[in-house]
């Protein structure tokens, strides 16, 4: 074959494309011709029509303000979540395939079987979560609720299926993510131009369904069983670019797809009983709204916990940190999918190995128990006893610490920082638990001790579980490791340790543990992993000790003081070293005061403690480690007075010079250092714990702050019968006469000495400085906003170095900014409109919000405001069925919603529902019905009522066809304005739509008022003129002397009223109406029936159905379903069935009147005697004419001409009249001819008369003013 | 089944209408044991009883139940409810006793809460009405609590032991309070008071006033006390009278003090001169702790921030009173 030449490209020189790239030519050399029509033509464009005008103008405005969303305070993370985005479709559309494809796209990974979530970094700022979603309609529902991102996968060879729409439909109700098309199967067309058919009416179909211009992408054909590489890109372009609006619900509740779950229960417990139920931890990003410690959620398809500890980990796909470059590098591409494996991670019950296929490493963090810290550092040091006894001071340093509340939650249920250790030889992770320095304070609050206690119990079965686990690990780990000779060590090093360890742990737990050889075993285990661990690392401890060598430097003085309590309150003796300390301090004045207040409130602490709970069996870890310094005794106080003597001193220093310095009263001082001491302590009591409501804030208060209530006082608190009064009253007044104690609030007042940058004076001053001759304009009202601080500081610095030039380089720029506010005060006022405000104010908060915590770690924010989106949280769960765990499937997305603070509680919900116009029955009251509501698919039985215009609430026994209707339920509450969609049944699978209903939550109560109408009926048995007894409709007196004035009514529309019950019968009444009755009528009373609603609510467990089939849930089953499961016939009651109805004849008797009547009657009304037409004589009867054939005939062609005679007559008649007509108008335009002339005429002959007169007048006025002359 | 919402336990009668407040708001339900068990008159009083009656009134579908001595209590909160009903308070204890729930219950109600109180307006034990319409009814227009509807009006005076005051309190309702940033208290530059006096010499009014004034000139010249003197039947069942005085700032803080005489009949008569000058030093005593809000708010303060959105409020208080 010889090769051709390729045919080379010709331009176009003529046509609508040569035209167009002309034009463009010219325009783009701008000499093009035609301006715009609105330049070329103005006319046209004129204003036409003002009213049309105005509302074309209003009309845009309408548009661009439809456009403009209600502005909210941006409460975006820094870093936020991955966005998760849900692939959805119909079976067999290639959704796997594209997932596959996706993260091909991103990661360079391929996996070959995705189960879950798939978390992957696919930019610099975004990450991505994708997620599959099946045609079952329990996962559609719960993805719908959390997607961000919606890919419709759409088999454009098929065209739509019922699974898009019911998504379309379900994410509508719950709130619309963003949704992109996805049509795929698109080479089984093999005609170009059907498939620019197809693809044009999907196009427009699923515009109609999401939006006019909604992106629907075209995947076209596969290649090698894959899509085509650049179609892949630019759908994962187009997801990375991506902007999301907030929806209402996911941005005011939590919420978390948990992309790991790991069973937590004790081994054992399952042995013993394998249906037990089980503790479940679960992993995900948090997502939405901060969540708190001990708050509740609801997991769709399982039902309601609490979360009972929750603790943030390290991001195991973390965004790559910042950095200049456009791209990522190939390290950075992390992705993590635990449920396929993904992630270079595998699990071995605790144990998880790396598979270092890539240089990243993977850091996965793990529980380590806090509580063992003082245990694992004391085992992992290896030296003398008397080196320990030296390090050991530190360790014990570090937890007699006073407890902070961060550190007690922390320890109790927070996980410490982890981190992961590789050893690059022999690729094994360790792990190593890092914990931040944690300064603790000593919260003596009764309350929270008891809190601490049960939670202790927990954290400690934690414990126990975790070693269990432990040993299989470490032994592995050891066989692995091959460290024989280590392990030979630590038996040696064992008995020592372990016994010091076993009194430690008793002391501190202060708990009959089980056996001592369990007891010992676990501690070798301990020890055993420990060393390892340590060798391994051998920084933790270190880190420890350095960490309490600097303790005392890093101490405030705040926080000595609360630590020095801390001790106090441990023990006597304790307490007695402390005050030797003090005793051995010099003996000023408030340091005596101070030590004898500490004395106080420690005595009043004990009090409290013992008071509330005498046991005092603590085993808190608070006290613990107190017990813990008690039996290590005194030594370590000996060591740590010198601390303390410092710290001390500092504290005295700093609030005594304070306090002395203002030469107040002693009280001032007192009250000085109450406030100082309160601080901490409410800081620690509101975030502290964070279960605890607010109504202990008080007593917290009472006990931690005010040290100096008198003690029948505090007895009266403690007994909590106390005044009840918001009142503040004043114990020791001050002396307000005195001049000091007048100057002390003399500033507060406008009178008084106002700020360096307030002060009126001093403002003018400088407006003058700066101005010249200027007179003030806005003088005050320009500085009030700015802080203080920082303008003081300034003021300060610049008055202990005035430079010259600095200054007057610092005047220049005061000038220049003053200028500039002028200015923007005199420009901007104007433009700015309200919606501008709005979203001014919003952003200011939003700026507020992020930089109140922005310098703070995590530990203290996650205190403070929760655990913030965006977070890589493990949750904990108790109590959760064991057939979760059993029948696990990461193929159904589990979600951890979270619930506001009512939404946990049932009541009554009332609702506005409408039935789906493509569902193809009508939904029957007291039918159960499976409603989606919130985060929770429910099953309960709903009542349908509609709303009567007086406002009753009328029940209905089926649900209108095409028309609103209410809905009332016995369910959780979820706040007015949620979305919610009905669903008959989540389990067969049926072909039509599945969506019943949809509508909204209008209302909840706690009491519903839906009646029904209830008629009774009754029989007049006697007569009288208007009023009659009435009998059946009652059953006694009592009843009817209920009803007595209740409107009754026969059928024949008769009105009267209930007047008094009768003696006899029993139940009868005496009733009036407005006529008279008849013994035929029946009579019956409307009155309305409350109805009640059965209390029925059945979470969908639809997580708890064995693998496979999840998708097979059901739950109450309705009457019909079971009257045909059970071939049970309805037996109708034969007044019920519908007949033909057959209508006798009305037969009239004739009207006869009376003779006597009839004679009195006037004439007009008299019955007409029409004598009846006799008889015909027989002399005036006269035959019939019977005529001949040929009179027939001649009388017939008579008939003939007649009719044709007339008819001639008719039409002469028609067309005179048409000429009558026309004749008319000629007439009458003749005479209007003649009308316009005459008036013509009369016009001109008036005109010239009116000339005439007016000349007249003129002269004669002429003449009257010559005469004037 | 949902899980059941486990309740709170207590003891003791101390917080009890905070207990309940907060029951209500966040719909746990609390239990109250001990109450007052050694007393000779154990259980819970009158006023109390009063309390929980107003608060069944304000919910629906709330369940109380006492144990026959009164010594304990369960509470289950319903939804807050509102509308417009009428309240005959207990006149062992001031107005201001419930007045003080309905401010933090009232926004949060299904529908506006328009509420008649009868009983005692001003007495020496609660926040006054008169203090209350001048601090926590700006307090609450910070949170964005404000309109037409925001009302407290004393339409009767009454003075303890026989009550017989009427108080007219409107509230709208608002799903978001605005966060509130109160950092700043500024200085005062008025103080305006009111002396009322019901059933005795109008003169008394006046003689307040003055003692007042003598102290409070010496700071402040911007001081104006106004007298009320109520007769006939907006004057109550008991002889009484009293000051309150509020000192207000240029940022618009609002700080109260008061103090009423000592109901007829219960110890000696208190000087309105006297009595004039201490309520001035209480007020001094209160700028002198210094806050945005006055002790008797901060609670209501606290509790709104707590209760608003996600947004960070900031309030600077100043000591806190043991009720908060």
């Amino acid at each position: 074959m010889e090769a051709k030449d390729p045919k080379k490209h010709r331009k176009k020189n003529s046509g609508p494309k040569a035209e167009k790239k002309k034009k463009r030519h010219l325009q783009d050399l701008q000499l093009g011709d035609e301006e715009d029509a609105q330049k070329r033509n103005p006319k046209a464009f004129a204003v036409q029509s003002a009213q049309r005008m105005a509302r074309s103008f209003h009309r845009t405005q309408d548009l661009k303000t439809k456009k403009h969303h209600i502005p909210v305070v941006d409460r975006t993370p820094l870093e936020p979540p991955p966005i998760v985005v849900v692939v959805m479709g119909p079976p067999k559309v290639g959704k796997s395939t594209l997932i596959q494809c996706l993260i091909r796209n991103f990661t360079r990974q391929k996996l070959t079987e995705i189960r879950g979530p798939v978390t992957f970094v696919s930019g610099k700022k975004r990450r991505l979560t994708i997620v599959e979603c099946g045609c079952d309609i329990n996962m559609m529902i719960d993805l719908a609720k959390v997607a961000d991102l919606v890919l419709m996968l759409i088999d454009a060879s098929f065209g739509f299926e019922m699974e898009t729409f019911e998504f379309l439909n379900i994410c509508q109700v719950h709130g619309f993510p963003k949704i992109m098309g996805v049509l795929t199967h698109l080479d089984a067309f093999k005609y170009n131009k059907q498939l620019k058919k197809t693809k044009k009416r999907l196009k427009h179909r699923f515009w109609t369904e999401v939006y006019p211009g909604a992106k629907l992408f075209y995947l076209s054909g596969m290649v090698h069983g894959e899509y085509q590489n650049q179609e892949i890109h630019n759908l994962g372009r187009f997801i990375t670019v991506m902007k999301f609006r907030p929806l209402t619900w996911q941005t005011s509740h939590p919420y978390i797809l948990a992309d790991r779950m790991e069973d937590l229960t004790n081994p054992e417990d399952i042995r013993t009983n394998i249906k037990c139920d089980r503790k479940v931890s679960l992993y995900g990003y948090l997502r939405g709204a901060h969540l708190k410690n001990k708050s509740q959620i609801h997991i769709p398809g399982l039902g309601d916990f609490a979360v009972s500890d929750i603790s943030f980990l390290q991001d195991p796909c973390a965004l790559p940190e910042q950095q200049k470059k456009r791209c990522l590098t190939e390290k950075e591409k992390l992705i993590y999918a635990p449920f396929s494996g993904v992630g270079g991670v595998l699990y071995d019950k605790d144990a998880v190995y790396v598979d270092l296929g890539g240089s990243h490493v993977f850091q996965e963090p793990d529980e380590v128990k806090p509580t063992h810290e003082l245990v694992q550092s004391l085992i992992s040091t290896h030296s003398t006893i008397d080196a320990k006894m030296a390090s050991s001071r530190v360790t014990l340093f570090s937890d007699s610490k006073p407890l902070g509340s961060e550190d007690i939650e922390n320890q109790q249920f927070g996980m410490p920082k982890e981190e992961k250790h590789m050893d690059l030889k022999t690729g094994r992770v360790r792990r190593k638990a890092i914990f931040g320095d944690k300064d603790e304070e000593s919260g003596e609050s009764d309350d929270e001790d008891e809190e601490e206690m049960s939670e202790c119990d927990e954290t400690e079965e934690e414990e126990e579980d975790e070693i269990t686990d432990r040993e299989h690990v470490t032994v592995k780990v050891i066989k692995r490791q091959k460290l024989e000779e280590v392990e030979e060590d630590i038996v040696v090093d064992l008995p020592a340790f372990a016994d010091s360890d076993d009194d430690l742990h008793r002391s501190a737990e202060d708990e009959e543990e089980t056996s001592e050889s369990s007891e010992e075993e676990y501690t070798t285990v301990e020890t055993e992993s420990d060393v390892l661990e340590s060798r391994a690392i051998g920084e933790s401890s270190k880190s420890g000790l350095l960490e309490a060598n600097g303790l005392s430097d890093n101490l405030n003085p705040e926080k000595s003081l609360m630590l020095k309590k801390a001790i106090f309150t441990t023990s006597d003796s304790g307490h007695y070293t402390a005050e030797e300390a003090f005793a051995s301090e010099d003996e000023s004045e408030e340091n005596s005061f101070l030590s004898l207040k500490e004395e106080g409130t420690e005595d009043e602490d004990f009090i409290g403690e013992k008071r509330i709970k005498p046991s005092q069996k603590d085993s808190g870890q608070k006290l613990g480690p107190e017990n813990l310094t008690d039996e290590t005794s005194e030594v370590e106080y000996l060591f740590k007075e010198e601390d303390y003597k410092e710290e001390i001193n500092s504290s005295t220093e700093t609030s005594g010079t304070l306090k002395w310095k203002e030469d107040l009263s002693r009280k001032a001082a007192e009250a000085f250092l109450r406030q100082q001491q309160a601080t901490p302590n409410l800081r620690k009591l509101i975030y502290g714990t964070v279960t605890e409501d607010n109504e202990d804030n008080g007593d917290f208060r009472e006990l931690g702050g005010l040290f100096h209530v008198s003690h029948p006082d505090r007895e009266c608190k403690h007994k909590g019968d106390s005044l009840d009064c918001s009142k503040f009253f004043v114990e020791a007044p001050h002396h307000w006469d005195l001049e000091e104690v007048m100057n002390s609030i003399r500033d507060c007042f406008v009178t008084g000495k106002w700020e360096e940058d307030k002060d009126a004076a001093k403002i003018l001053a400088e407006d003058e400085e700066l101005y010249g001759d200027f007179e003030d304009l806005e003088t005050g009202d320009m500085h009030k906003g700015k802080p203080g601080p920082e303008t003081q500081i300034e003021g300060i610095v610049e008055e202990i170095e005035p430079k010259p030039e600095e200054s007057a380089n610092k005047k220049h720029m005061d000038k220049k900014r003053k200028l500039k506010e002028l200015f923007d005060a005199e420009y901007d006022n104007g433009e700015s409109t309200y919606f501008d405000e709005l979203k001014g104010e919003m952003h200011k908060q939003a700026q507020l919000n992020r930089a109140e915590f922005e310098d703070q770690d995590d530990e203290t924010r996650v205190h403070y405001e929760g655990f913030r989106p965006g977070m890589y949280v493990r949750i904990e769960i108790e109590n959760v069925p064991c057939e979760f765990v059993l029948n696990f499937d990461p193929h159904h997305p589990v979600i951890l919603g979270g619930l506001g603070t009512s939404e946990g509680n049932v009541g009554y919900v009332q609702m506005r529902l409408k039935k789906h116009r493509w569902y193809k029955k009508i939904l029957k009251s007291r039918d159960p019905v499976i409603f989606s509501v919130g985060w929770r698919r429910f099953q309960t039985i709903p009542l349908y009522y509609i709303e009567d215009h007086n406002g009753r609430q009328r029940l209905l026994k089926y649900t209108p066809k095409h028309m609103h209707c209410g809905a009332a339920f016995w369910g959780p509450v979820t706040p007015q304005g949620t979305g919610f969609l009905a669903l008959q049944s989540v389990s067969d699978m049926m072909p039509d739509f599945r969506i019943a209903a949809t509508g909204i939550v209008l209302d909840l109560e706690k009491s519903i008022t839906i009646v029904k109408k209830l008629k009774l009926t009754g029989f007049p048995y006697k007569i009288f003129k208007n009023t009659s007894f009435i009998k059946g409709m009652f059953n006694s007196a009592l009843e009817v002397a209920k009803f007595e004035g209740a409107v009754i009514r026969t059928v024949s529309g008769i009105r009267g009223q209930i007047k008094k019950a009768l003696r006899t019968p029993e139940g009868a009444f005496r009733a009036t109406f407005e006529d008279k009755l008849l013994m035929s009528d029946i009579v019956f009373m409307r009155t309305w029936y409350p109805v009640s609603i059965p209390t029925f609510y059945n979470p969908v467990t639809s997580l708890l159905k064995p693998v496979g089939e999840k998708d097979s849930w059901s739950g109450m089953r309705t009457t019909g379903q079971l009257r045909l499961a059970r071939g049970i016939r309805l037996k109708p009651s034969k007044d019920s069935l519908y007949k033909p109805i057959v209508r006798q004849r009305k037969h009239f008797n004739s009207l006869h009147i009376p003779k006597a009547l009839q004679k009195a009657l006037p004439f007009k009304n008299k019955p007409k005697t029409q004598a009846k037409a006799g008889k015909v004589p027989k002399d005036r009867q006269r035959p019939v004419v019977i005529r001949e054939p040929h009179e027939r005939k001649i009388l017939a062609v008579l008939d003939a001409l007649s009719t044709v005679h007339s008819h001639k007559v008719k039409k002469a008649k028609e067309q005179q009249h048409l000429q009558n007509k026309e004749h008319f108008k000629v007439k009458q335009k003749e005479e209007e001819e003649k009308r316009t002339q005459q008036k013509e005429l009369r016009k001109k002959i008036f005109r010239i008369q009116g000339q005439k007169e007016r000349r007249n007048k003129k002269s004669s006025l002429k003449g009257y003013e010559e005469q004037l002359k | 089944m949902a899980a059941p919402t486990h309740s709170l336990d207590y003891a003791g009668c101390n917080f009890l209408r905070q207990r309940l407040i907060l029951a209500t708001l966040s719909g746990r339900p609390v239990k109250i044991r001990k109450i007052r068990p050694r007393d000779d008159s154990p259980g819970l009083r009158d006023f109390e009883a009063s309390f929980i009656r107003l608060l069944d009134k304000i919910t629906n579908g709330s369940r109380i139940e006492i144990n026959q001595t009164g010594t304990t209590l369960y509470y289950q909160p319903g939804l807050l409810h509102g509308g417009s009903l009428e309240h005959d308070c207990s006149v062992l204890r001031g107005i201001g006793y419930y007045l003080e729930a309905l401010l933090c219950l009232a926004p949060f109600m299904k529908r506006p809460l328009l509420v008649v109180l009868r009983g005692v307006t001003n007495d020496q034990v609660d926040p006054s009405v008169d203090v209350l319409k001048a601090t926590a009814i700006p307090l609450l227009k910070q949170f964005g609590i404000d309109g037409e509807s925001l009302e407290l009006k004393i339409v009767r005076r009454g003075m303890p032991p026989g009550g017989g005051g009427e108080v007219l309190f409107s509230c709208p309702i608002r799903r978001v309070l605005k966060p509130i940033l109160l950092t700043d208290p500024g200085k005062i530059k008025r103080i305006r008071g009111m002396a009322y006096s019901v059933r005795v010499s109008p003169q008394m009014a006046n003689r307040i006033v003055d003692s007042a004034r003598s102290v409070l000139n010496r700071f402040l010249p911007d001081i104006y006390i106004y007298t009320d003197h109520m007769k006939g039947a907006s004057s109550g069942k008991s002889p009484g009278f009293g000051l309150s005085l509020v000192a207000e700032t240029t940022n618009g803080t609002f700080l109260g003090a008061e103090m009423a005489s000592r109901p007829q009949g219960q110890g000696t008569a208190v000087l309105p001169e006297d009595l004039g000058r201490d309520c001035a030093r209480l007020l001094l005593e209160e700028i002198y702790r210094g806050g945005c809000v006055d002790s008797t708010n901060q609670s209501l303060a606290l509790l709104l921030m707590t209760l608003g959105q996600q947004d960070v409020s900031k309030v600077l208080l100043g000591p806190l009173s043991p009720y908060t």
